[in-house]
């Protein structure tokens, strides 16, 4: 009954993706609410909670991510309806949108409910399958390019991944069998393993599989130019629910790859990311139009939840990662709008807005904006505090500690840049350029309402208290 | 006879990264999965693994034929370019294929003595991965671009046989519906952009 009803909005949208009045989509923005009230019963339930015997298992973790992500699923089917208003699209190219955004959605909910490797991993596939098709909905060559791109390296990718999860599952098998594919199992029993080394390669493996999924290091750019040539609900699904299941998938592995070797774990990870920070830093500060700026800034941000997650401050991560999973959409989301008036146009962007709807619009955005960057208080300020704060306290137990202040004050640097960066580009938007109006539609204007809320939502103490439980 | 079989494996992957002409290109990636068939259902026969021996069955009916079926159909319907010259040179293929070789069993040493059962055939399925990786690399045109990514998924098949003894069924049908989703995909990619492929 709860798998149904989880799936349900997913299934009715990918039914009326076939009906060619255009008018029913207004319909799947009322039913892509319906996802909420399975996902309430989970957080009332006792946990961990079997949604489809041991292979579908609902823990607080899970839960979590899954309502992160469902609010982005529905705050993208908001948007979604005015999608034409602000591109061109093809009436056909936009049923085909909402029939691959379902298969999209099905795949990442079993990916982040899965107790199981191999299902994560059909998941991640059949999401990364129909995202192809969704950057294609753009007629444009460069979108075309950016498919087949996407097409090639997404493969690579979740290959990487799999090939990780074949080592993980071989190093186990003796001592679990066939069920040395289920991540509680391995969990309990990582200790174990006959062949840590087998597993920890297997784990770095799917690691950069996962990293390069992300745009990690050495694919930096690879994410920024697809979600530039493709239409932007498509960026918001990726930064919002793509990237929180290939970050759970994370997560899980991870947590059993500490229980084997932490030490190999985290200079691994440590070196990663910030070799990761170190380019997009550099990269963000070239920025020169919106999509690319958010989509590097993700990468940041990623790169950030994976350091603090291996530093030993699950609650900074997930806090982190939940502020992300809610300002990148909204702010992809609100490019629809900031770019109606050509795409690399920053100067003056936030300006030209009448009425209420554009008042209320461009002070979200400005808030989304100066909160993405840590600024008080957003939850991102909170998140960094504290995952900075366990990282010090992690190198001041290592062996080289002040080799590890050294890294965390110039990841604090690089940062620096970044903040700048972001300043500098708000100013430009709110002071220079000219005057030109532009329109804000109500659907992505409760959008964007939906996800302020949410934002503010996490910093009650409620949800705080839930998130260190989780951690 | 599985030494064999997984010599076959490797030497038609082997033969596709110098190979000109599309359609034989594609009639080496179904040897390829014709070889990998033959070889799941051999070891399911041999450790009496049912699961197994369906999956060989599977992946000689879509891996073999199927697929490469559905892929001369697209090339034919979308007129690709049949000539498909590899960017690498052959005198300099010739030299880094073996270096893959080498240099994938010297990567994967750790890993044999870690598993008893078909312990150098991990070493082959890596190398597949690297050569298939390969394959991709060396060629503008699309068409052997899919077929490479194809050879990744035969890799990994490889590694699940082998490395495993078999990976639970559930995943393998996974692994197929995903393959075949792949397809379905590509199709829809080719539609209306002949003239550029």
């Amino acid at each position: 009954m709860n798998l149904t009803l989880l799936l349900l909005p997913a299934i009715i949208m990918f039914i009326v993706s076939f009906l060619k009045n255009e008018k029913v989509k207004y319909l799947l923005a009322f039913t892509s609410f319906v996802i909420l009230v399975p996902i309430i019963e989970l957080f009332l339930v006792p946990k961990p909670y079997n949604v489809f015997g041991s292979y579908l298992i609902a823990d607080k973790l899970d839960t979590y991510v899954l309502l992160v992500s469902s609010i982005v699923g529905i705050g993208v089917t908001l948007a979604l309806l005015t999608l034409d208003k602000h591109v061109k699209v093809s009436p056909k190219a936009y049923r085909k949108f909402y029939r691959f955004f379902a298969i999209f959605w099905i795949g990442l909910i079993f990916s982040i409910l899965s107790n199981h490797m191999g299902i994560y991993w059909i998941g991640l596939e059949l999401a990364t399958l129909s995202t192809v098709y969704m950057i294609k909905t753009n007629y444009t060559p460069a979108a075309h390019k950016e498919a087949w791109n996407y097409m090639i390296v997404g493969a690579i990718a979740v290959s990487l991944i799999l090939f990780g999860v074949i080592l993980m599952y071989a190093s186990a098998k003796p001592i679990l069998g066939e069920e040395a594919m289920q991540f509680d199992l391995l969990l309990a029993h990582a200790k174990e393993i006959p062949s840590p080394f087998l597993f920890e390669m297997g784990f770095a493996i799917s690691t950069i599989g996962m990293f390069v999924k992300m745009g990690f290091f050495p694919m930096n750019l690879w994410l920024a130019n697809i979600e530039r040539a493709s239409f932007y609900p498509v960026a918001a699904l990726f930064s919002g629910i793509l990237e929180s299941a290939v970050v759970v998938g994370f997560f899980r592995f991870s947590k059993i790859a500490m229980e084997v070797n932490y030490n190999h774990l985290f200079i691994f990870v440590f070196v990663y990311t910030i070799l990761t920070i170190f380019i997009v830093s550099f990269l963000i500060f070239r920025a020169k139009d919106f999509m690319r700026l958010f989509s590097l800034s993700g990468v940041e941000h990623m790169a950030l939840i994976v350091i603090f997650w291996v530093s030993g401050a699950p609650f900074a991560a997930l806090l982190h990662f939940g502020a992300h999973a809610f300002l990148k959409p909204a702010l992809f989301l609100s490019t629809g709008v900031l770019e109606s008036r050509g795409k690399y146009r920053i100067a003056g962007a936030l300006r030209g807005y009448k009425g209420k709807r554009g008042q209320l619009f461009w002070i979200l955005v400005s808030l989304f904006l100066l909160a993405i960057i840590s600024l008080p208080p957003s939850p991102m300020f909170f998140s960094e505090l504290y995952g900075f704060g366990a990282m010090i306290s992690t190198a001041k137990e290592s062996d080289h500690m002040l080799a590890m202040i050294g890294a965390i004050l110039f990841l604090l640097a690089l940062l620096s840049i970044i903040f700048y960066r972001f300043v500098s580009i708000y100013q430009s938007m709110k002071y220079e350029g000219k005057v030109e109006e532009k329109t804000v539609y109500a659907s992505e204007l409760f959008a964007l309402v939906i996800f302020a809320v949410s934002l503010m939502a996490l910093l009650l103490p409620a949800s705080l208290s839930y998130l260190k439980s989780i951690a | 006879m599985v030494d064999f079989l997984i010599g076959l494996f490797l030497a038609s992957l082997i033969v596709a990264l110098f190979t000109t002409r599309l359609f034989r290109l594609l009639l080496w990636y179904s040897m390829n999965s014709l070889m990998l068939g033959i070889l799941a259902l051999s070891i399911g026969n041999s450790i009496d693994d049912k699961a197994m021996i369906i999956t060989g069955i599977m992946t000689i009916v879509i891996k073999a034929i199927g697929i490469p079926f559905v892929l001369k159909n697209l090339s034919q319907k979308f007129h690709f370019v049949r000539q498909i010259i590899p960017e690498i040179k052959v005198q300099y293929a010739i030299m880094l294929v073996p270096a893959i070789l080498v240099f994938t069993f010297y990567l994967s040493e750790p890993i044999t003595h870690m598993i008893h059962t078909n312990a150098n055939y991990v070493a082959i399925s890596i190398s597949s991965l690297f050569l298939s990786l390969l394959l991709m690399m060396e060629h503008k045109n699309v068409a052997p671009k899919i077929v490479g990514f194809l050879s990744m998924e035969n890799a990994l098949f490889l590694l699940g046989i082998t490395a495993t003894n078999g990976m639970p069924m559930l995943v393998e049908l996974g692994i197929f519906f995903d393959l075949l989703m792949a397809i379905v995909v590509i199709n829809l990619l080719f539609h209306k952009e002949e003239l550029k492929v």
